[in-house]
């Protein structure tokens, strides 16, 4: 999240911007380049669309900083622009395929109590975070999610906003932010459910 | 008392600490006497952490790095 000093350091580097400075766009350039490429690179995973999209989104800034109004933050509108090039990027390459989030939760009997075990692997996981095959695990199950879900996800759980920040980035109420992010929780709970409780009986076999 | 399914539906709300007392309490209450729910929380809870530390590690590559310097350097500061 922006702190209050990073927000007015923006509106200082935003009117010097309007004003001309490449200075200051030359800062605003180095403040943001990994956020832009990061959420660019999570939505498409590629390197080569995360690196055209950084560029288009420079450009955007460059070019159109003196019809960015200031009624939000200059980081929502940067965020934006982003998604907005993304999304062209994603647009030219593969129809989104259709992945259903319904199945994402346990099973209930009809009073509404759950009807299967649930295993606990939120202990196991330290020794298994940063291998290659987690982490390829968990890349590839944010990849599957639908894009709605995914960007609420990455925008709100991976880099941390908060839940008002997103919403006005997308446009969306807060409980259409909260219901997305649910479901991408659960959808992905499921995914890496599977995975550790598969590892754990692998371990076991060992 | 609430039951899974309920308890469930409430989870973001929880971590977001905006369900009133009432609610909080009696989803707590429920924790209480459901392993199977305290067992989904915390798997639920530990997603949202596995994916925040796997995904937030993305750092530019040096030649990308490189290729936008190159880029603004052309196309915006020396134009």
């Amino acid at each position: 999240m922006p702190t209050q000093e990073e927000k007015a350091q923006d509106e200082i580097l935003v009117r010097d911007m309007k004003a001309g400075s490449m200075e200051a766009f030359n800062k605003i350039f180095e403040l943001y380049q990994r956020k832009i490429y990061a959420l660019s690179f999570n939505m498409t995973r590629n390197q080569m669309d995360a690196q055209d999209v950084t560029q288009d989104v420079l450009l955007t800034i460059y070019r159109k900083i003196n019809t960015f109004q200031e009624k939000s933050a200059f980081s929502s509108w940067v965020y934006r622009i982003t998604l907005n090039a993304t999304y062209m990027k994603l647009r030219t390459k593969k129809k989104d395929q259709y992945v259903s989030l319904d199945e994402s939760l346990p099973n209930f009997n009809h009073s509404g109590f759950q009807n299967e075990k649930i295993s606990n692997w939120s202990k196991s996981t330290d020794s298994l975070l940063f291998s290659n095959e987690t982490k390829k695990v968990i890349e590839k199950a944010v990849d599957l999610l639908p894009e709605k879900e995914k960007v609420v996800f990455i925008l709100r759980d991976v880099e941390g906003l908060s839940t008002e920040k997103v919403g006005d980035i997308l446009d969306l109420t807060i409980p259409a932010v909260k219901s997305r992010l649910h479901r991408a929780r659960l959808f992905l709970r499921k995914k890496l459910s599977h995975y550790f409780d598969e590892y754990q009986t692998r371990s076991a076999k060992q | 008392m609430i039951c899974c399914k309920e308890c469930i539906e409430l989870l973001c709300d929880y971590f977001e600490g905006t369900l009133d007392p009432e609610t909080a309490s009696s989803l707590e209450d429920h924790f209480k006497d459901c392993p199977p729910c305290v067992s989904f929380l915390e798997t639920y809870r530990q997603t949202s952490d596995l994916c925040r530390k796997t995904l937030t590690a993305v750092e530019i590559p040096e030649p990308v790095q490189e290729k936008l310097r190159e880029f603004v350097k052309t196309h915006i500061l020396n134009r």
